[in-house]
Formats: C-alpha cells, sequence, structure tokens
C-alpha cells in the first residue's frame, strides 16, 4: 500500500512539474492585444472585432504567454517595455460560406472561412517577432463568434510555436 | 346556431385568445426579486499608473448614454438577473475606491484639480457565442482642470467571458463574476491608460501655463 502510495505521489509530482514550470517562464513581461483592423470587403458584425479582441485576451491569459496581459491601449514602464509585446492585426478575408453546399456535398464544401494577418512586435522598438498567417473555416451553421473563439486559439498557438523557435 | 351569435362566439374566442397572448407575455417579463439580483464591486481596489506629479481627481458626474431602457436587467432568459444599484452608481463607487486607494480622490470639489465627467455606453453582457457569456464595460471619461477650463476625452473599456452554466445558481454566480471582471479590466484600462497619463501631462501643464500666458489685466 505504501508502495503504492509513492508511486501515486511520484507520478503527480512528474505530472505537475511542467505545468508549475510553465507558470514560472511567462515569455513577456506584459501582451497587449490590439483590435484587429477589417480590410476592405470584410463583411463581419460590428461586434465580432470586440469578440475576437475579447477572445484573444481571454486565450493570452490560459497559455500564459506574459505575466500580465493588458488592456488596449494601457500604459508600461519603460524597463518593461522591451520585455514587453503588441499583437497587431488585420482580418484579410471573410467568406460567408453557403448551407445548402455544406448539406448536400458535405467533406467542409460551403464551409465559411476566415483569413486574417497577426504582427507580434517588440513593444520598445516595434521590432516584428513573428507574423502569423491564420485561416480558420467552420461550419456555415455556426455562428461567427465561435469562428473568433477558434481564430483566437489559432493565434496564441502559432504565436507560442514561432516563439520557441527564436532566441530569447 | 345564428349567424350573429356565432359571429359572437368566434369574437369571444378572438378576445380570449389575445388575452391570453397578453398575459403570457406578462408572466415572462422577469422581475426583480432577492434571489434573481447580483451586487457588483471589486474584490480589491484597482491600483493606478505612476504620474510624474499625482493630481487629485474628483468625480463629479455620471451619466448614463447606453440608451438601455432597462439598465439594471443583465440577462432577460432564465427568470433574468438584476444589478442591484444602478450601473452608474457602481461604475462610481468602484472607480472612487480605486481612485482613494492610490491616494488620488480628492475630498471634495473645491480640492480637486482634475474633474472627471463619466458616460457609460455599455455595462453588462454584449452578444456572445451564445455558450458562454460576454460581459462588457465601456465609458468615457471627459477630463477637465477647472483652473484653466481645458478638458481631454479618455475612453476605456473592459471585457470578460465567463462561460455558461445549467443551473440558475451556477449561472448566476458567472455572470457575477464575469460582470465584476469586465467592470475592474475597465477602470484598470481607464486608471492605467497612456491617454489618461498624456490628459493629465496635458492639463497639468495647461493649468501652469495658462496664468502666465493670460495677458495682465
Amino acid at each position: 500500500m505504501r508502495i503504492f502510495s509513492g508511486i501515486a505521489l511520484a507520478a503527480l509530482l512528474v505530472i505537475s512539474s511542467p505545468a508549475l514550470a510553465k507558470d514560472k517562464n511567462a515569455q513577456f513581461k506584459t501582451v497587449e492585444a490590439k483590435h484587429f483592423t477589417q480590410a476592405e470587403g470584410v463583411e463581419l458584425s460590428p461586434a465580432f472585432a470586440d469578440y475576437f479582441y475579447a477572445e484573444l485576451r481571454n486565450e493570452l491569459k490560459k497559455e500564459k504567454m506574459a505575466e500580465d496581459v493588458i488592456g488596449e491601449g494601457e500604459a508600461v514602464e519603460d524597463a518593461d517595455a522591451p520585455k514587453s509585446a503588441v499583437i497587431v492585426g488585420t482580418i484579410t478575408e471573410y467568406k460567408k460560406g453557403s448551407v445548402v453546399k455544406s448539406a448536400l456535398i458535405g467533406f467542409t464544401a460551403g464551409w465559411q472561412s476566415m483569413k486574417m494577418d497577426a504582427d507580434v512586435l517588440r513593444r520598445s522598438d516595434k521590432q516584428k517577432l513573428c507574423t502569423l498567417h491564420i485561416h480558420t473555416k467552420m461550419d456555415p451553421r455556426w455562428n461567427e463568434k465561435l469562428m473568433a473563439k477558434a481564430a483566437a486559439r489559432e493565434v496564441v498557438k502559432g504565436m507560442r510555436n514561432e516563439l520557441k523557435t527564436q532566441p530569447q | 346556431m345564428s349567424t350573429t351569435s356565432r359571429r359572437a362566439l368566434t369574437s369571444a374566442f378572438v378576445l380570449l385568445f389575445s388575452l391570453g397572448c397578453c398575459f403570457s407575455l406578462l408572466a415572462d417579463e422577469p422581475k426583480p426579486k432577492p434571489e434573481n439580483t447580483i451586487s457588483l464591486q471589486l474584490a480589491e481596489p484597482v491600483p493606478a499608473q505612476k504620474f510624474a506629479h499625482p493630481p487629485k481627481f474628483w468625480i463629479a458626474d455620471v451619466v448614463d448614454r447606453s440608451g438601455n431602457p432597462q439598465p439594471m436587467l443583465v440577462l432577460k432568459a432564465r427568470g433574468g438577473i438584476f444589478l442591484d444599484r444602478q450601473p452608474m452608481v457602481i461604475l462610481r463607487e468602484a472607480l472612487e475606491q480605486s481612485l482613494k486607494a492610490s491616494g488620488l480622490l480628492a475630498a471634495d470639489a473645491n480640492g480637486a484639480d482634475l474633474t472627471v465627467r463619466l458616460y457609460i455606453f455599455h455595462f453588462g453582457l454584449a452578444e456572445g457565442s451564445q455558450l458562454d457569456y460576454f460581459g462588457k464595460v465601456e465609458f468615457s471619461a471627459m477630463v477637465k482642470n477647472p483652473k484653466s477650463g481645458q478638458s481631454l476625452e479618455v475612453k476605456a473599456a473592459g471585457t470578460s467571458i465567463a462561460s455558461g452554466a445549467m443551473l440558475k445558481k451556477n449561472l448566476q454566480k458567472n455572470v457575477q463574476g464575469n460582470m465584476e471582471e469586465s467592470l475592474k479590466d475597465a477602470i484598470r484600462n481607464f486608471l492605467r491608460s497612456q491617454q489618461l497619463k498624456d490628459a493629465v501631462a496635458a492639463l497639468q501643464q495647461g493649468s501652469d501655463v495658462t496664468p502666465a500666458a493670460a495677458p495682465p489685466q
């Protein structure tokens, strides 16, 4: 019984240690997400930009990309600026999709799709740390806000992968 | 049965049906009760940014410009969720609490270096993905130097996303947490914004410069 308890405790420690290490190793001191702009011809509801901004901040907090996820336009201490990032982006394309095509053909035909370009900039000198090209596809019957959720997740995932390969 | 009595019977049915519809609509309209009312307050005051010359603020007035006919109704579905106070009162109290904690609140209007007039544009839940609740607080502040009369606008917004819930009790808890988070976020966005920093610097400079620049009497 004691041996079993010991093994269980050791396993628990092994599982939890990367999670604890992740908390301490936030890549940035602060990160600021800006509202993404929409390119000409992109027909999304005005509430979409707000919701995407909120979702992006939510995902950044969840992924612990920075010690502090600040709001748009917040001031940052000069000392923290070199270790801080700003995310800017543009929604370049949005296709509504077709419910009929989706239902009749299937296999992702007629799905709504959205493309966006995002840049992660260093706050102090505005140097580009990485550029992301996100393409999200979803069933046309689903709410566009779910698309925002998926896109925000993709942006943060892409950012983490891109920055992992770069020297700090 | 004669035609007249048939007509009278049909009219009575139509009247009864429309009355039934009216009553069911009235029954659907949620009413504020202690069990569906939430109280919003900041768990702890939001620390403000550091100013070169810390001014004393005074909140002169709060105006609701949201155009919401029921500002205290946060959620209409599932019996409704109501706020215990008007959004104007909640915002004012939260901002005063944070300013006081940072030592930036004047004792009265006469002792203030800068007066603030707040305009609420959104306070409550906004349209979300239907799987979660999207809380949003958006306001604009007119920061005025009472000595020079010069004023500048500072915008602030706070958002928060909370998951939905099956049970009413959990739903109410989630909505309350969501609203408190977005209120905190909006206050933080205002108190730590670059816009406020620039506005304070410009207005303080204005008050220093104005007497010197004024023509001699």
